[in-house]
């Protein structure tokens, strides 16, 4: 009797070792796993580092190269009237096309993801109408086109005709690159017109602000706003003439 | 005899839970190695910043040598003091053409959104479509053929109907053509669930989609100055 229970001891104390051998196998291996990945990890980082810096270099040496193109072209045409009134366009397109820095008067609007816990009800029930989405730029951008916003820029963005507010998990990116809160929307135009569309009661940025996020709003004698500093350039497009 | 039994009992039940003890921090350890998921997806994340920094390389190169082509063009008129009005023009043309000052035509897709007896389209879902084209790459784009330009918005007026560009009236069904890579502005806008067809005919609303080889898209015809605007004088 005492040999038979002591037998039915020794043989469940071996199958619990065996498990448990078992899973520190298994959890050594993930371990190592994790181990190289951090390896190729590091080499990914250093990639992207690579790629940027080329860009940055070429977007350099392109900024370069466009002052000496206007230089040229200003030479050429020195005492041609005609080519100077197509040289005056041609500016004129890149200031409309965001490819110029501008100032001029306007709005700046920041919105603050509402982190803080508060009592409000809704906001229990909803959290995340505190938070500042990708389709709330939209609408906000959507707005200041609609109020003859001649110039826009999120967190230092300039909105060009190629460019898209997108969400990628918990990140907005605009123009492919990744911005966060507090979003800063700067707009050069009349005061008075962004005064009627945004601010009205009613209006966008009043939905948001009942909805929790922290909304405040500036208007400014002088909103400089930066260039696109990417390159706009069609590949699918052709003329049609 | 009788302490014996006791001591061994002891000593059993102690081993027991020790071996438990060391199995419950194995189990801990490994759902902590789960967090690889999130390491696996700042791998994929890593991978597709160096795709769109490569992009954006590339794209800033071949601008760069375009413009230093320009450059030796004019420099050689220049040398042999030609005309440069021609050069001018090109330029002019071009920048016109990115502007959406231009009649174009290109390879790319066409999303036609219709009101039915429960949704009626609005212009909300204009905006979000029109932001997923660009995110494709679209370079062109037109709503019921009317240029969308960097400058147009589209409005809700009193919910009931969609203007855009300040003063056009349109009305279902809304076609938006864009001109682009027909492979990137499809997958884009095919994702499952989360892409623009599934997820706005889940919805209940009418979504149909085509590509098209040659789509057609007229020039915006409209004022484009600006009064409020003062450029930085160049040093």
């Amino acid at each position: 009797m005492n040999k038979k229970q002591i037998s039915i001891t020794l043989g469940l104390m071996c199958m619990i070792l065996t498990v448990s051998i078992f899973i520190q196998i298994k959890t050594i291996w993930r371990a190592n796993t994790t181990v190289s990945q951090s390896f190729t990890e590091n080499g990914l980082r250093d990639e992207v580092l690579k790629w940027k810096e080329k860009y940055d270099n070429a977007y350099y040496e392109l900024g370069k190269a466009e002052d000496e193109l206007k230089e040229v072209r200003e030479s050429a045409s020195q005492d041609d009237a005609t080519s100077l009134a197509k040289q005056e366009q041609i500016k004129e397109n890149n200031i409309l096309l965001g490819l110029t820095e501008v100032k001029g008067q306007g709005i700046k609007i920041t919105l603050t993801d509402n982190k803080a816990s508060s009592n409000d009800l809704m906001s229990m029930v909803n959290p995340s109408s505190r938070i500042v989405h990708n389709n709330d730029l939209l609408e906000i951008v959507n707005a200041l086109k609609n109020a003859d916003a001649e110039a826009i820029s999120i967190n230092g963005q300039r909105i060009v005709s190629t460019t898209a507010i997108t969400c990628e998990g918990t990140v907005i990116k605009v123009n492919g690159q990744k911005i966060s809160s507090p979003f800063e929307i700067k707009a050069i135009g009349s005061q008075a017109l962004f005064s009627g569309s945004l601010t009205m009661p009613g209006g966008y940025l009043e939905i948001m602000e009942n909805d929790g996020v922290l909304v405040d709003i500036e208007y400014l004698d002088e909103v400089i706003i930066e260039k696109y500093d990417g390159v706009i350039s069609y590949k699918y497009v052709h003329n049609n003439d | 005899m009788k302490k014996n039994k006791i001591i061994m009992t002891i000593i059993v039940g102690l081993m027991c839970l020790v071996l438990f003890t060391v199995m419950f921090m194995q189990f801990k350890t490994i759902e902590e190695t789960d967090i690889t998921a999130i390491e696996n997806m700042r791998e994929s994340e890593l991978r597709t910043a160096i795709s769109e920094w490569k992009t954006k390389y590339e794209e800033t190169n071949t601008k760069l040598e375009e413009t230093q082509k320009s450059i030796n063009e004019y420099k050689s008129k220049l040398d042999k003091n030609e005309e440069a009005s021609e050069l001018v023009d090109q330029e002019l043309q071009e920048s016109n053409m990115l502007l959406g000052k231009t009649d174009v035509y290109g390879e790319g897709v066409v999303v036609t959104l219709s009101d039915n007896e429960q949704q009626k389209i609005k212009a909300s879902d204009l905006i979000v479509l029109i932001n997923e084209l660009k995110y494709g790459g679209a370079e062109a784009i037109s709503i019921n053929d009317i240029r969308i330009t960097n400058d147009t918005e589209i409005a809700f007026i009193d919910n009931s109907y969609i203007i855009i560009g300040s003063e056009q009236r349109i009305s279902s069904p809304y076609v938006v053509k864009a001109i682009g890579n027909i492979t990137y502005l499809s997958s884009v806008l095919s994702l499952k669930d989360s892409g623009f067809i599934d997820k706005y005919t889940s919805s209940g609303k009418t979504v149909s989609f085509e590509t098209r080889k040659r789509i057609d898209i007229l020039k915006y015809s409209g004022d484009m100055s600006t009064k409020y605007i003062n450029i930085e004088e160049e040093k």
